[in-house]
């Protein structure tokens, strides 16, 4: 084949699935946009619902907004606390070259890829056992499961990334390997780990299935962390559910607010990761 | 002359292969001590079993005695921190910590305990100084340490590496990834730092090794072929190997005015054609010759030599091949 054609060819394919992925979130974006800008009112966002989340057709749903943020916060934190350590220690300073860590990162890709529902279910069972009702406390917990595998495993990736070379200049400097690890390898590697909590929390905040159970619904406020809370992917799924094309539309206004939540932390993660990037050795 | 590190019966192994076969010598202190030898002859080994560098290489094993100051820096039952906070690094290439410039020079003391805002300035930049540095970032010291050139970063490294107050430096080919002017730069920290430290240089250069050692040591394929004064060592070597190779590092940077490749050549046609070669150039030419068939390398020399020619150096260059060098005569 010419070569120049053969060149041709392929930008021309690359070019093509770039294009489909990007039209079709667009689509997404565009459809979520077009049906619930025109239901986003200011009370959607500092009022509760009125007349019920199934029903009503009034008031906004902030319940689910803190919830959200209760969730996917308190979930982040917690696993962002289990995870760092885990992730570490499956540096090959640590554990990393063992038998163990190879079958602790085969089952960590597995729990990656299991659906959410599968934590959902688990998590309602324990909870059954011990007594518990549906809370914010095991939503964040049920979360928490989620998105440890996320974590450890793309934080793991990034701290794979860092020179030998940069470990060997602090160890030559007479420090410990936790005196490395933490003064030099996190540093190194803090990037990447704010983009590994970013991912985490995006499939944290718009999970449906993992809290269906778990954490309930509710028109009120969270008052204590043992109350069950409403959040925004079940606003989104219930209000869709509904014969009333008014209160579908506040399901897609629900999804907007998702949308630009996340777009509010994807921007501050990128400054944030900006700032960490001026000291790293590339 | 009294010996800083004393190296007794020292073997290395990478999995199966031998890195370093029982090695013995000593290190003079506050001298700059150079290991030459062609690349993969285990001298950054022997550098890194002193600071227990190689512990972090995957299959590695060392056997035998280091002793500094009195101890077994082998002994598996030292403090390994410790051991290395007594000998700063100088790597090949530069590896700057993820950091500020002053946070790099300040890292060491750090660990060690020194939380003083003042003194760690005061240390910063004594060491600065000391480095040849201080002047080029003083009004920076809290810019990125990536921010400097490769030159500085070297620099860097070495006051980054006295700034935890060692007795000895270990460097490893510290000018290989540095251009000519910030190679002298560093040659010159190092000739003034010698009163003060024993330091030990590995490299390939063998100009370097003459502008630099006071102690040279040559190493072979692991083993130690010849050790002693840099005089003795480049002014009269005892062995044919420590020659060749002095030699065959300095023609190799000579001008040849023809070369001859006899690979895949046995004797005598490599022989004839060598001869050949040499009949067509002018007196005092150089001839390179390549050679890969083991008896040419020993009948070719000594051929060319029963000519009347001068044959300048034998040096192996890869695992078949070999260059000679032979300046015409007559």
């Amino acid at each position: 084949m010419d070569k120049r054609f053969e060149e041709k060819l392929f930008k021309v394919l690359m070019l093509a699935s770039l294009a489909a992925v990007l039209g079709s979130l667009f689509m997404v974006i565009a459809v979520i946009i077009w049906n619930g800008a025109p239901a986003l009112t200011f009370s959607m966002i500092t009022q509760t619902p009125k007349g019920g989340y199934y029903m009503g057709k009034e008031g906004g749903i902030l319940n689910a907004i803190v919830g959200s943020l209760y969730l996917a916060f308190g979930s982040m934190i917690l696993a962002l606390i289990i995870s760092l350590p885990a992730a570490l220690s499956l540096q090959k300073d640590y554990i990393g070259k063992t038998k163990a860590a190879y079958y602790i990162r085969l089952s960590l890709d597995v729990l990656w890829g299991t659906p959410s529902i599968v934590y959902g279910a688990f998590g309602f069972i324990v909870m059954l056992y011990l007594g518990m009702r549906a809370s914010l406390l095991g939503g964040i917990i049920v979360l928490t499961f989620l998105q440890l595998p996320i974590m450890i495993r793309s934080m793991e990736e990034v701290i794979k990334m860092v020179p030998s070379e940069l470990k060997e200049a602090s160890y030559t400097l007479g420090a410990t390997r936790f005196e490395t690890t933490t003064g030099v390898v996190v540093r190194q590697a803090l990037p990447g780990i704010v983009t590994a909590v970013l991912l985490a929390f995006g499939r944290g905040i718009g999970d449906a299935a993992s809290i269906l159970f778990t954490a309930g619904y509710t028109d009120s406020l969270p008052h204590s962390i043992l109350d069950p809370v409403a959040s925004l992917p079940l606003a989104v799924f219930f209000q869709l559910g509904t014969p009333f094309p008014e209160v579908q539309a506040r399901a897609y206004a629900s999804a907007l607010i998702l949308l630009l939540i996340v777009l509010a932390l994807s921007i501050t993660s990128r400054a944030l990761s900006k700032r960490f990037m001026k000291n790293i050795i590339r | 002359m009294k010996n800083h590190i004393s190296i007794r019966n020292v073997n290395a192994f990478y999995g199966e292969h031998q890195a370093l076969k029982d090695i013995t010598v000593g290190i003079p202190e506050k001298q700059i001590t150079a290991i030459i030898g062609p690349s993969g002859c285990g001298k950054s080994t022997l550098l890194k079993c002193f600071n227990r560098l190689i512990d972090l290489t995957d299959g590695a094993r060392v056997s035998g005695k280091i002793i500094v100051d009195g101890m077994d820096v082998l002994d598996g039952s030292i403090d390994v921190t410790e051991v290395r906070r007594r000998m700063g690094l100088l790597p090949q290439k530069p590896n700057p910590l993820p950091m500020s410039i002053y946070d790099n020079v300040a890292y060491g003391p750090r660990l060690h305990g020194t939380a003083d805002k003042k003194k760690l300035d005061q240390t910063v930049e004594k060491y600065l100084k000391i480095a040849g540095l201080w002047e080029e970032v003083k009004d920076r010291l809290k810019s990125p340490a990536n921010k400097l050139s490769i030159g500085q970063q070297q620099r860097l490294c070495l006051a980054r590496g006295l700034a935890v107050e060692p007795e000895i430096i270990l460097c490893d080919e510290p000018t290989s990834a540095l251009d000519p002017v910030s190679s002298q730069h560093i040659e010159q920290q190092l000739l003034k730092l010698k009163n003060d430290y024993t330091i030990v240089i590995v490299t390939h250069n063998i100009h370097q090794a003459i502008r630099l050692a006071d102690y040279v040591i040559h190493l072979y394929l692991g083993e130690l072929v010849e050790h002693g004064t840099a005089n003795e060592v480049f002014e009269n070597p005892k062995e044919e190997r420590t020659r060749a190779y002095i030699n065959g590092t300095l023609v190799t940077d000579m001008k040849t005015d023809s070369e001859v490749n006899l690979k895949g050549n046995v004797c005598p046609f490599n022989f004839v054609y060598a001869k050949q070669a040499l009949h067509t150039l002018e007196k005092g030419k150089i001839l390179k010759l390549i050679v890969d068939d083991p008896t040419a390398v020993i009948e070719v020399p000594r051929g060319m030599e029963a000519d009347g020619h001068e044959v300048l150096s034998v040096k192996q260059v890869n695992k078949t091949d070999w260059e000679i060098m032979i300046r015409k005569n007559e």
